[in-house]
Order: structure tokens, then sequence, then C-alpha cells
């Protein structure tokens, strides 16, 4: 059977693959962000710092809809079942990275409010925690994902 | 005499040897043995399997990563399959019967019962 992928039934009739296609938006845009973050710390470079805050600002915005289609798909392709194993560390580190990712921005969206602009060091030690629970989190995604499986 | 005698209680002997014998033998003929589908890197093996009615098929998961065995008419379902872990279905009538794995659709098999 032919696929289109242009056609906007079939993108919606693809169960749970825009929970793979989406997932890679917060990724990338929160690596980005911490790269970015580190860079204007190091630098002092507004620019850098600017940057990073908008990479963190749409990194937070995309976890909505990563974390919803995640849950749809636990609801439609497993029916809401008890999650075990691979399926429930992916779950729970998808929740705590994701609201890392929200403590991260919050930190730096307070920041911004404070007339020096001056970010606290500890969050650069949030940073690195959230890196390393997105690294977990994507890497049991994968393996869920069949990324190691046959074509 | 004698002979006669250990011609007949021999013969009898046989005949309720056999009749011993052949129920056992007859129903194991009849009973419709059990089919194991494996479910390993990523594919359900054999991808598709014939079996006589009332067959009972086991799906067992010998991937390291949970998948599930789901009918594509919602005959059967199972839970997420843990490695190791096993699922099994009594199809009592013919058809065929598509499944796929719900974590991941790309995997699928059939069962065609005869």
């Amino acid at each position: 059977m032919s696929v289109n992928p242009f056609d906007i039934k079939t993108v919606v009739l693809a169960k749970h693959a825009q929970h793979v296609v989406l997932i890679h938006f917060p990724i990338a845009l929160f690596l980005a962000a911490v790269a970015f973050d580190y860079l204007a710390q190091r630098t002092k470079n507004k620019p850098f710092a600017d940057a990073a805050y908008f990479n963190l600002l749409l990194a937070a915005v995309f976890t909505v809809p990563v974390v919803a289609s995640g849950l749809a798909a636990w609801q439609w392709a497993l029916e809401g079942e008890k999650l075990r194993g691979i399926l429930l560390l992916h779950l729970v580190f998808g929740c705590i990275s994701s609201g890392l990712i929200w403590l991260v921005f919050g930190i730096h969206r307070r920041a911004r409010k404070l007339p020096d602009r001056s970010l606290p060091n500890y969050r650069l030690v949030v940073e690195a925690l959230a890196v390393v629970f997105v690294g977990l989190t994507g890497h049991l995604g994968g393996f869920l994902s069949g990324v190691n499986g046959p074509g | 005499m004698i002979r006669k005698s250990v011609c007949v209680a021999s013969l009898a002997a046989i005949i309720v040897l056999f009749f011993t014998i052949s129920p056992s033998i007859t129903a194991k003929a009849q009973q419709p043995a059990a089919v194991e589908v494996k479910i390993d890197n990523f594919s359900f093996g054999p991808q598709a399997q014939s079996v006589p009615a009332g067959t009972t098929v086991t799906w067992t998961n010998r991937d390291d990563i949970p998948h599930t065995v789901v009918s594509t008419d919602g005959v059967f379902k199972s839970k997420a399959l843990d490695t190791d872990e096993k699922f099994s279905y009594t199809f009592a009538k013919a058809g065929t019967f598509a499944y796929f794995c719900s974590i991941h659709p790309k995997m699928t098999g059939k069962i065609v019962v005869q």
C-alpha cells in the first residue's frame, strides 16, 4: 500500500508516531539552549544568553505536545494499562525531564525580570541534571521505538 | 486343548490391548497441536501461520523490549509483554486473523485458521 506522507488523514492516523517525531524538537532545543547558556556564562556575551533563553522557551513549549502525545500513545496503544519496565522508566524519566526543562526556563525567565539579569550559578547544575535525564529518556525511547530493530 | 486356550487368551489380550490403547491414540491424533509464535528482533515468527480450528497459539516475547499482540479486528489483545512473557489465544472459528504490535505497528502477522 502506497502512503502519501503529506496527506492529513495519513498523518493523523499514524497512531502514536507523532510522539516519536515531536520528541526531537525539545531535545534539540534544550541541548542548544544549554550550550548557549554555557557559552554566555564563559564569554559574558548577551546574544548567547538571549539565544539560550529563546531556545529554552521553545523547548519548554514543545514539551507540552510531546508529553500529551506520549500519554495519548499510552492510552491508545496500551489502553492505559499499568506500565512496567522500560515503558514505566521512559514515562517517569520523560516527566522528570519535562519538569526540569520548565524549571530551567523558569529560572531564566525570573532572572530576565531582574534589573541586572543575573542568573544564579546553581542553574548550571540543574541544566546538567536535565541533560542527563533528557539523554536517559531519549535512550529508552530509542529502544522502545525500535531504532535498533530491522528497517 | 491347552494350545487352543492359549491362542484364545492371546487373541483376547490383543483385542483388549487394542481397545485400551486406540482411544488414546485417536485422542492424540484429534487433539489440535499447540503452536508457538516467537516475537524477536521486532518481528513475529512465523509471520503467517496456518492452524486447524481449536488450536491454541502462544506468542512468546524473546525480544529485549516490550511488545503486544493485538488482533486487527479486536478479537484478542494482550497486555504489554516483557521479555519471556507469553500470551495465548485459542482459535475456535475458521478465518484469517491479522494482528500487530500496538507499540510498533509495523510489526504484523496473521493466523489462518482452517
